[in-house]
């Protein structure tokens, strides 16, 4: 029963979108004029994001981001004289929540754009709804690379930016030598982890073992057992989020392991909720509470004030969401216009000064960002041990400037 | 060489743990308690509770089989008295019971992994190999936990009467015996002992609601080769622990996952008896 729903819906979406496309081949920038309006009214930016499913914990910052970041923009007057308004949508943290949320978002209530923290399935479902009617869409989580759309940005870091500099540092700090590379079994923990192996490698190190483990498994005695006997001088960690990444934490402080080890699934508030586990693991981002400056002070007073004691703690996936919405507002105010085509001409031009640094999303629809290298303490807090500075996310997109 | 050894200890005994609970259950009340991976997930979550109050997480090793075993106090008259002997009623029942603790588990507590201050033991040096001393202490702690089960079975009159429910409950209850009780009491005993190795696993582990599961398809499985006997659960936790490990040492620990429930299919196929004599 279930999965004969799911195909009437998936059937209802396709025909809208066939619809609007006939429309838009009829009646030539009607749909578009309708919806995103180049006269009065609010601007509407849709938000799709897991409200349910796997992003349901960090959701609710990345909605603060974007309330915070709405609220800035009108109360310095608006775009072009009008007011920015967001429209919330659950994803499901997956392709076919995201799918639902971007129809009922582009065609039904005719967003403006949407600007989402969102997982890679969700973006693959959602881009082609967003590319058939080019509603701009910035994606703003950290991601595997090489998403490309003309109508597509994204203002989060490719591996290459977070593993490169981190790598580097390891071998200069501690003359990681040899390496062993841990990780969850799936798209993300071996995509990370190829990366490492090809900096290594191309550093003059060498990789003595890589092992891993079923996304869901809890039991890393058998993989602990390999470092032991590799010996290496260094290990890096690509598992999943949350669940694995903690009992792997918990195991590894109880083997009574001595090396360095870099964390690439770790953030700033899972360090705090694993605690003493995750005492001296290193981990990079392009977002910490601590990052010392008068911007970020700003940011985290201004959450604070505006949310009190619900404020959530921002994070490396909330704050490029912040940056995001700014990037979107300026890139209306510069276009002179919500017209989806002047608004994407306009995108990669504006640049954005918030907590984190500079943000311009100017290589190829990708940004170049500041990235930190974190260490946990005992007691699970996040200190900055090192400022990597801006960071390029190379060539992701060749095909667009 | 040492550490694999460790290893092959550990995961047994570990193995033994999560299964002992449901090995009872269904050898006193021919139940297959499809809960069991919720009652090890409420026994760590005590660990949580402890924190709160500021409790030791030592504590944790007693409140967590209270929690699971007066969970399970409750569970049995509600659910499963009224379903003894229809086997297949009972996997429906407590599979719904065990969807029922997981959420309200993940309402109360939230979906994500829960800080927990646990039990840190540091690492000792065994004939040169630092290990883990906290996966070494579980395994005395199995070893007092068997012992303690076969003499409450074979010395005491609840064993006896148990093991009489076991043979033949329709003949034991015309004796007289109180099979009602019986049951009740092996519920709970399960049940607890489930909550204490959810406590055992907090160290280990992420504290979240689906602590329980990886465990109870394992657990299910070696039941299923040894029947009722504690000491063929020894020796199948034993075989099938090595097993695993051995397996993730010379493949890797994806085909390690695999080894226990491949090995359990094997095993019943060219012996329905799995590691029960006769």
């Amino acid at each position: 029963m279930r999965g004969n729903h799911r195909r009437i819906g998936r059937g209802v979406a396709g025909s809208l979108a066939m619809a609007l496309l006939l429309a838009g081949c009829g009646g030539g920038d009607s749909a578009t004029e309708a919806g995103a309006g180049a006269g009065s009214g609010d601007i509407v930016i849709g938000v799709p994001v897991g409200l349910s499913g796997a992003n349901s914990v960090v959701a609710p910052s990345v909605v603060q981001a974007s309330e915070l970041a709405v609220d800035e923009i009108n109360k310095a007057g608006g775009v072009l004289g009008r007011k920015i308004k967001l429209k919330v949508y659950d994803d499901r943290s997956g392709a076919e929540g995201a799918a639902q949320a971007f129809t009922t978002a582009i065609i039904k209530d005719k967003v403006a754009a949407i600007v989402a923290m969102e997982t890679s399935s969700a973006r693959n479902a959602g881009q082609p709804i967003a590319a058939k009617t080019n509603t701009p869409y910035i994606y703003t989580s950290p991601y595997e690379g090489a998403a490309c759309g003309a109508n597509l940005f994204l203002d989060g870091p490719v591996p290459v930016q977070m593993v490169e500099p981190s790598a580097q540092y390891f071998a200069e700090k501690f003359q990681a030598k040899t390496w062993f590379l841990i990780g969850s079994d799936y798209a993300y923990g071996r995509g990370q982890l190829a990366h490492v192996r090809s900096v290594v490698e191309a550093a003059g190190g060498k990789v003595v073992g890589e092992e891993y483990n079923p996304v869901d498994a809890s039991d890393w005695s058998s993989i602990l057992q390999k470092v032991r006997s590799a010996k290496p001088d260094a290990i890096a960690t690509a598992t999943a989020g949350g669940a694995p990444n903690v009992s792997f934490l918990k195991q590894w402080k109880q083997g009574g392991f001595e090396q360095p080890s870099l964390n690439l699934s770790l953030d700033e508030g899972t360090a705090e909720t694993i605690g003493a586990a995750a005492e001296g693991v290193y981990f990079p981002s392009q977002y910490f509470t601590g990052i010392e400056s008068e911007k970020n002070r700003a940011f985290l007073e201004a959450l604070k004030a505006k949310f009190g004691a619900e404020a959530k703690t921002p994070n490396f996936l909330s704050v490029p969401q912040y940056y995001g919405i700014h990037l979107y507002a300026l890139a209306v105010e510069k276009a002179g216009s919500t017209t989806s085509a002047a608004v994407i001409k306009a995108l990669p031009t504006v640049s954005f000064d918030g907590p984190a640094g500079p943000v311009s999303m100017n290589k190829q629809h990708h940004a170049g960002l500041n990235i930190w290298l974190g260490q946990a303490d005992a007691t699970g807090k996040t200190q900055i041990t090192e400022d990597f500075g801006a960071v390029d996310p190379g060539a992701q997109c060749p095909d667009l400037k | 060489m040492v550490g694999l050894l460790l290893d092959c200890l550990t995961t047994s005994a570990l193995l033994f743990l999560v299964t002992v609970g449901l090995l009872i259950i269904f050898g006193m009340m021919r139940i297959i308690n499809f809960a069991h991976g919720a009652f090890i997930t409420v026994g760590a979550y005590s660990s949580v509770v402890a924190g709160q109050y500021g409790l030791s997480p030592w504590l944790t090793l007693i409140l967590g089989p209270l929690a699971a075993g007066a969970i399970g106090a409750i569970a049995e008259p509600l659910v499963l008295r009224r379903l003894y002997g229809r086997q297949l009623d009972t996997i429906l029942a407590t599979w719904g019971l065990a969807l029922i603790i997981t959420q309200l588990v993940t309402l109360k507590f939230g979906r994500g992994t829960q800080p927990v201050d646990s039990i840190d033991l540091g690492t000792v040096t065994v004939l040169g190999t630092p290990y883990s001393s906290y996966r070494l202490a579980v395994i005395p702690l199995v070893l007092v936990l068997s012992i303690a089960i076969l003499l409450i079975l074979r010395r005491t009159r609840y064993g006896l009467v148990g093991r009489a429910v076991i043979m033949d409950d329709d003949l034991a209850q015309t004796l007289g015996v109180n099979v009602k009780r019986v049951r009740f009491t092996s519920f709970v005993l399960g049940s607890a002992i489930a909550g204490l190795a959810g406590a055992v696993l907090v160290p280990m582990s992420s504290v979240d609601p689906n602590l329980g599961l990886p465990w109870l398809i394992n657990a299910f499985l070696i039941s299923l080769l040894v029947g009722v006997s504690t000491t063929a659960l020894a020796f199948a936790s034993l075989a099938l622990g090595s097993a695993q490990v051995l397996v993730g040492l010379s493949f890797n620990s994806v085909s390690a996952t695999l080894a226990i429930p491949v090995l359990a299919v094997v095993l019943l196929r060219l012996r329905a008896h799995g590691f029960v004599r006769g």
